[in-house]
């Protein structure tokens, strides 16, 4: 077994699963990137996808004990990876 | 007199710092943003020392209204020089979100040559949850006092005072340098404090992430969304009406056993009509503000409202709004002037803009009296399942709803008739931890705005009535209404009014109004009051019921006041948070717009019954 890292959207992660932020698509305004830097999602930071709620509500993400909501728009421009343990090829 | 500002990120329990330093009591929620304004008062401690507390904010680079005059209003106190000290709250258990912010806080300090001290706030979370935090490392890389407090429990305030009395911070054996870092360097600072001082783990988050499951799930939700919202309602008539039948009969016992002992007629047919007929039936309904109040507070204290907040915002999108537009427009229906302050918290000019359409048309505290009124003339007040259900609560409700339709409607109508797809922010929104409420300070603003609402309103509808009174009791001395001054101004308005199936009476207390809604309460018992007799002071509702108003006129009325923009100051407040143009629009739009609904409603109402 050995840990593959798989890139993806922070919006693509499921409840409960976590990933490290890698950087920033350009759909994001600068004042946005910044805002959510100060959040803590910054490029090496973990963050955990907490609840995907009812209603079409943004999704709600964990960074250490601070919980953040963020809608489509912000979160598809927060790339992530997710380390997912594969089989070793022979 | 020497002044200490108060800065902190938003939700860091800096407002609760400042009323307990101060003694004070401003607004404090368990919701982000909710100071949209500057508070300042001496400190207890100190006081020759004021403290000024700022709206919270992320970042000294602004992008909410709130943000950008928080961060206008410290560039200036950071020049004035009887600012003295700086302090920067912290919410300890959350570190990463404020060092950002604390740094650029230290940058701005250190190129003003103003000392800062950073309290980091929440100690009693950090002990209770056993979780590490070294204020004095934390201090040493900052190169700046940090001073652990509980805003909560009073403590850690002896040493801030002690360095605030000797105007002198604590010696550093390290001293940094901010002034020439940028913001990059500063973001990439905080990141590295953060991974070093933060509190360890995410037990915090844990612990609130079960009753985020219940509250933010689709059915479950959804469900306690509604249930919350009928319970409000419903607790404004039975939890207040024990307290309002108490006022009321007060009221009448006092002006049955006072006017009797005014020797002059005609100050006393005043004192009895005016004060007792008019202000007295104002006064009732002031138990339900205090309700109102305190079951908003809580709402916002437990930290329910981001919750309510991020589950509505996809519906609130349909119609132009944004999640965060909830909060202002749950604060409209206490009173729209707070709440157009708070849509400052919205960040899209467009979405803001929609928020102020929806606010007039929120049910705020202010039509109470109104509703109350009339819904008590119609609705008999039975109740069933063990009297927690009530129809006038239900009938409440409907109307409330009926506010809140209309306004989505029109937002929905405008958004759409504008479209602009490039001036929509994204959402983002910080939700704060559950937290049992406090008693004393909801219990505390409730009475602020009770007294508030008293004062205010209390004072207009006093010169209104006083106004009416003379109008309604001359030249015949009571003897006649509708011969008087009052009844011919009346007689000639009527027409306008008589559409909808409302006399002359009605008319005036409509014209009344629009100084401020209540107003048409005093306004009524004062007419009724000259024309009823001085040995039977019944109650208002009695009045009206007398006088024989149709069912499809007190519905009418009901739209009527549900719709029309009836308040002066929320015309004023207004044209400054948005512009005059957008201000005489909605007042002229919503008024032709309230009377056509109405006519329609009285049409339709007075065919079906």
């Amino acid at each position: 077994m050995k840990n593959a890292s798989v890139a993806k959207a922070l919006w693509d992660l499921r409840p409960g699963e976590a990933a490290t932020v890698t950087g920033f698509g350009d759909t994001l305004s600068v004042s946005y990137q910044g805002r959510v830097m100060e959040f803590g999602f910054q490029p090496g930071a973990r963050v955990r996808c907490l609840l995907n709620p009812g209603f079409g509500a943004p999704r709600v993400y964990g960074i250490s004990n601070s919980v953040f909501s963020l809608d489509r728009e912000i979160a598809t421009a927060v790339f992530v990876a997710v380390n997912n343990p594969v089989e070793a090829s022979a | 007199m020497r002044r200490v500002l108060l800065l902190g990120s938003p939700n860091s329990g800096k407002s609760s710092l400042f009323n307990r330093l101060t003694g004070l009591s401003q607004r404090v929620a368990n919701y982000p943003g909710i100071t949209v304004d500057v508070a300042s008062g001496p400190m207890v401690s100190l006081t020759d020392t004021e403290l000024v507390d700022f709206p919270g904010t992320y970042s000294l680079e602004p992008i909410s209204g709130e943000e950008a005059i928080a961060v206008s209003f410290l560039n200036e106190a950071l020049a004035d020089d009887n600012v003295c000290h700086v302090l920067c709250v912290a919410d300890a258990t959350r570190l990463e979100k404020c060092l950002h912010f604390i740094l650029q806080v230290i940058r701005e300090c250190q190129r003003h040559q103003k000392p800062v001290t950073i309290l980091a706030n929440m100690s009693d979370v950090i002990r209770d949850n056993q979780l590490q935090f070294d204020p004095i490392g934390l201090s040493e890389a900052l190169g700046v006092p940090v001073i652990s407090v509980s805003a909560r429990e009073s403590q850690g305030f002896e040493p801030l005072v002690e360095c605030l009395r000797d105007g002198a911070s604590p010696s550093m054996t390290t001293v940094r340098n901010w002034r020439e870092s940028p913001n990059e360097i500063l973001r990439g600072t905080a990141q590295q404090l953060a991974a070093k001082f933060s509190p360890k783990g995410d037990v915090l988050i844990n612990s609130q992430l079960r009753l985020d499951r219940f509250f933010l799930s689709t059915a479950l939700g959804g469900l306690a969304f509604f249930a919350i919202m009928f319970l409000f309602f419903q607790s404004i008539f039975t939890w207040s009406a024990p307290v309002m039948d108490a006022v009321e009969s007060l009221v009448s016992s006092l002006g049955q056993a006072v006017v009797p002992l005014i020797p002059n007629k005609i100050i006393a047919d005043f004192v009895a009509d005016a004060l007792f007929g008019g202000v007295g039936a104002f006064l009732v309904f002031v138990p339900q503000i205090f309700v109102l109040t305190l079951v908003i507070g809580i709402m916002e204290d437990s930290g329910y409202l981001a919750r309510a907040a991020l589950i509505c915002h996809r519906p609130l999108r349909v119609f132009g709004l944004t999640g965060k537009s909830f909060i202002p427009l749950l604060s409209g229906v206490a009173c729209a002037i707070p709440a157009i302050y708070a849509a400052r918290s919205v960040d899209s000019p467009r979405q803001r803009m929609m928020t102020y359409l929806a606010i007039p048309l929120m049910p705020c505290s202010a039509r109470l009296p109104v509703y109350a009124l009339l819904i008590a003339t119609f609705i008999p007040g039975d109740t069933v399942l063990f009297g927690l259900v009530g129809w006038q609560g239900l009938a409440l409700f409907a109307i409330y709803f009926f506010g809140m339709l209309v306004a989505l409607l029109v937002t929905g109508f405008v958004s759409k008739a504008s479209k602009n797809k490039q001036s929509e922010q994204p959402f983002v929104l910080e939700l704060p931890p559950y937290r049992l409420p406090t008693a004393k300070p909801l219990l505390r603003n409730a009475w602020n705005r009770c007294q508030q609402f008293v004062t205010q309103a209390g004072k207009i509808i006093l010169a209104v009535t006083m106004v009416v009174w003379v109008l309604g009791y001359f030249p015949n001395s009571g003897a006649d209404l509708g011969q008087s001054w009052l009844g011919t101004l009346g007689h000639f308005v009527e027409p306008v009014f008589a559409p909808l199936g409302l006399d002359w009476r009605y008319g005036i207390a409509i014209l009344t109004s629009f100084l401020a809604r209540e107003v048409f309460v005093g306004t009524l018992g004062t007419i009724f009051g000259i024309e009823g007799s001085e040995e039977n002071m019944l109650p208002l509702v009695d009045h009206i019921q007398a006088s024989g108003l149709p069912l499809g006129s007190g519905v009418a009325l009901l739209v009527f006041f549900a719709v029309a923009l009836q308040c002066v100051s929320t015309v004023v407040i207004l044209a400054r948070e948005g512009s005059t143009r957008l201000a005489l629009s909605m007042l002229l739009s919503y008024l032709v717009g309230a009377y056509l609904l109405s006519l329609l409603v009285f049409q339709i109402v007075s065919v079906l019954f």
